[in-house]
């Protein structure tokens, strides 16, 4: 029972990193109907950023917290602006392989800008083993767990009653009626890369306090997809929750079958899922017209 | 002086060029091409066998990518599987080489089928994601299966013996893996004119259209999976071969990129395109390096220790580029300068 729980514990939490990665994945979707392949780099990035802060300017927790923030913000910002704002218009397949470009280019980037040594990113909170009936939790986990629940009350709240959720919504579900009422949908789209490099920013964080940060770090993105195929592509919300899903899913696969199970149960999910309810658990229903 | 394309037949329509000189030219190439392994350097020739197996590859995912318009990140996941197939059959069961490509090719083909039909029933994006998720997981599947292909460790392939010729040497290997290469650039070209690559092109081009003549979506596109999948295969045992020992390491997640940007250096949608897109991508680190090296020792060191990154860091630029400026890819630039040479010194 012990064993059952602690498998739990560790699987929500890392579910809870793989929501927010799928929430950010979900956001850049809904808004612009596009997956973004280089999620899991600029999770990795960021990590990468906040260790740099961590160890060369200060440890203290809200300043790392605050400057990685910060630097996914405009990182997002940057990466919208300068790469993906002139590929409007361009076919949807041409602007999904430029995120592939981008992904390739973060990820092999890391060696010449850090190292390929893991590091362990110590900001002095998150490690200490908390001991629960008779399971032993660390308190990152039960953190990451709390942030992705905090996240999905405010993206909640956001969509439903901010001005400018709304108007996101308005550009996901008809971008031409939208910008004739007078939404920026360029401003929304901007706004969105910002928004989920800052979600994914803070999993890439937690991610590297709870375990550790290494170049291979941006497979995380890729263990997401099945959370965000789960929860639906365009389901900000289901994606977060699928994300708590497949975390548990995947670590009772690896504990009770075999470690190999742990890396295959996402695939094999995202198969049922596509068989089963392509649209995924919470997302809209596409209808096709002519 | 030709003042314009006439055609008149069906015959025509289709055929792949009408003009004489091209033909010459093509000759002269073929022969150039059978001639050069016995002349060059070792070196030269291992980068010449690396173009005609990279070519393979890039034309089956052409078929896929180019024709049908889905996008696949798994290439390096048939690629293996292909290899493996290729391996276990030659090494392990010491069945016939031929059988073995054979296998090389049905295996992946028959993974094709199990990952294309849940995603192919819903647009192109999804077959990018499952097949991600494919070459990742295919790998953990063969280390998990160490009795079948001994893990981890690898297995030791040679160079094959076929219907009594052996190709042990680096100039036959070479002359092999060129004539596949030809084989198969000739057989996806029939394929496009064929009544299948038609409806291929279609979907790309507008599948609710293309459904509408009364072209099958599914049955098609998982045509095209399975046939891209089966070329794959085949070059992922020639490039096992190559590297005389196949393991997961020796097929990196890169190999996939690698592909899709010779599709798109080369110009999407075109046989020729896969053809020019390799010979740039293939070369590309090596100018490179040459590059760097003018640049003093100290570049050079920190290129030599990250150059599997440099390698993929190149290739995600010359993605972006290439689709940013020049969408048409070299196939764009070289229509290009055919029509300004022929209608100079009009525009059009």
């Amino acid at each position: 029972m012990t064993y059952l729980i602690e498998l739990l514990i560790s699987g929500l939490s890392m579910g809870a990193i793989y929501g927010l990665i799928a929430m950010g994945f979900a956001i850049i979707y809904k808004s612009t109907g596009l997956v973004n392949f280089a999620q899991g780099e600029i999770t990795m990035i960021v990590a990468y950023v906040a260790w740099t802060i961590a160890t060369h300017v200060s440890g203290n927790i809200v300043m790392v917290s605050l400057g990685a923030i910060a630097f996914a913000c405009l990182f997002g910002l940057a990466i919208e602006r300068v790469i993906i704002r002139p590929m409007i218009g361009e076919p949807i397949f041409s602007t999904i392989m430029v995120t592939i470009g981008i992904a390739v280019i973060l990820r092999s980037s890391i060696i010449f800008v850090w190292d390929a040594v893991p590091h362990s990113l110590d900001v002095g909170v998150g490690r200490d083993v908390l001991v629960i009936g008779d399971a032993r939790v660390r308190s990152g986990q039960l953190g990451v767990i709390s942030l992705l629940l905090l996240a999905i009350a405010g993206f909640y709240a956001f969509f439903r009653w901010s001005r400018f959720g709304v108007a996101m919504r308005a550009v996901a579900s008809d971008d031409r009626t939208a910008m004739l009422m007078g939404v920026s949908a360029a401003r929304v789209q901007a706004v969105a890369w910002a928004a989920s490099s800052v979600i994914a920013g803070i999993a890439g964080v937690m991610f590297a306090i709870i375990h550790e940060l290494s170049p291979t770090m941006f497979v995380l993105g890729l263990k997401s997809f099945p959370a965000t195929i789960l929860g639906g592509l365009d389901s900000v919300l289901g994606s977060a929750l699928g994300g708590f899903i497949m975390g548990a899913v995947e670590n009772l696969a690896g504990g009770y079958i075999s470690s190999g199970m742990k890396e295959v149960s996402g695939f094999v999910v995202i198969i049922v899922i596509l068989m089963v309810r392509p649209f995924g658990l919470f997302g809209e229903r596409r209808i096709e017209r002519v | 002086m030709r003042s314009g394309y006439f055609k008149e037949t069906i015959a025509q329509q289709i055929d792949l060029t009408d003009s004489a000189v091209v033909r010459i030219w093509l000759a002269l190439l073929v022969v150039v091409l059978v001639v050069a392994p016995f002349l060059l350097n070792p070196f030269y020739l291992s980068l010449l066998t690396m173009m005609a197996i990279t070519m393979i590859g890039a034309l089956g995912l052409n078929i896929l990518t180019g024709w049908t318009g889905l996008i696949s990140l798994g290439h390096v996941g048939f690629m293996v599987l292909g290899a493996y197939a290729y391996a276990i059959s030659t090494s392990t069961w010491k069945l016939d080489p031929l059988i073995g490509l054979l296998l090389a090719g049905l295996v992946p083909a028959f993974a094709s089928i199990v990952v294309g039909i849940p995603s192919l029933r819903l647009t192109g994006l999804y077959l990018a994601i499952t097949t991600l998720a494919f070459a990742f997981i295919i790998n953990q599947l063969i280390l998990e299966f160490d009795g079948l292909t001994q893990g981890a460790r690898g297995i030791f392939v040679t160079r094959p013996t076929i219907l009594g010729v052996s190709f042990k040497s680096d100039t036959a290997f070479a002359l092999l893996c060129m004539a596949l290469a030809a084989l198969t650039l000739v057989a996806t070209l029939n394929l496009r004119r064929s009544r299948v690559g038609r409806a291929l092109v279609a979907i790309r081009d507008n599948d609710i259209a293309a459904r509408v003549m009364g072209i099958d979506l599914t049955v098609y596109k998982l045509n095209a999976f399975i046939t891209s999948s089966f070329i794959i295969g085949v070059s992922g045992a020639l490039y096992g071969m190559f590297l005389s020992y196949v393991t997961v390491e020796g097929f990196p997640f890169l190999l996939s990129i690698e592909a899709l940007a010779i599709l798109i250096v080369g110009g999407i949608g075109t046989a020729l395109g896969a053809v020019l897109g390799t010979i740039f991508i293939v070369l590309l680190p090596e100018f490179t390096s040459e590059l760097f090296s003018l640049l003093g020792d100290e570049t050079a060191r920190t290129l030599s220790t990250g150059a599997h990154e440099l390698k993929s860091m190149l290739y995600g630029v010359v993605i972006i580029l290439f689709l940013r400026f020049q969408p048409h890819g070299l196939v764009g630039l070289w229509r290009d300068c055919k029509r300004l040479w022929v209608n100079w010194p009009l525009r059009f």
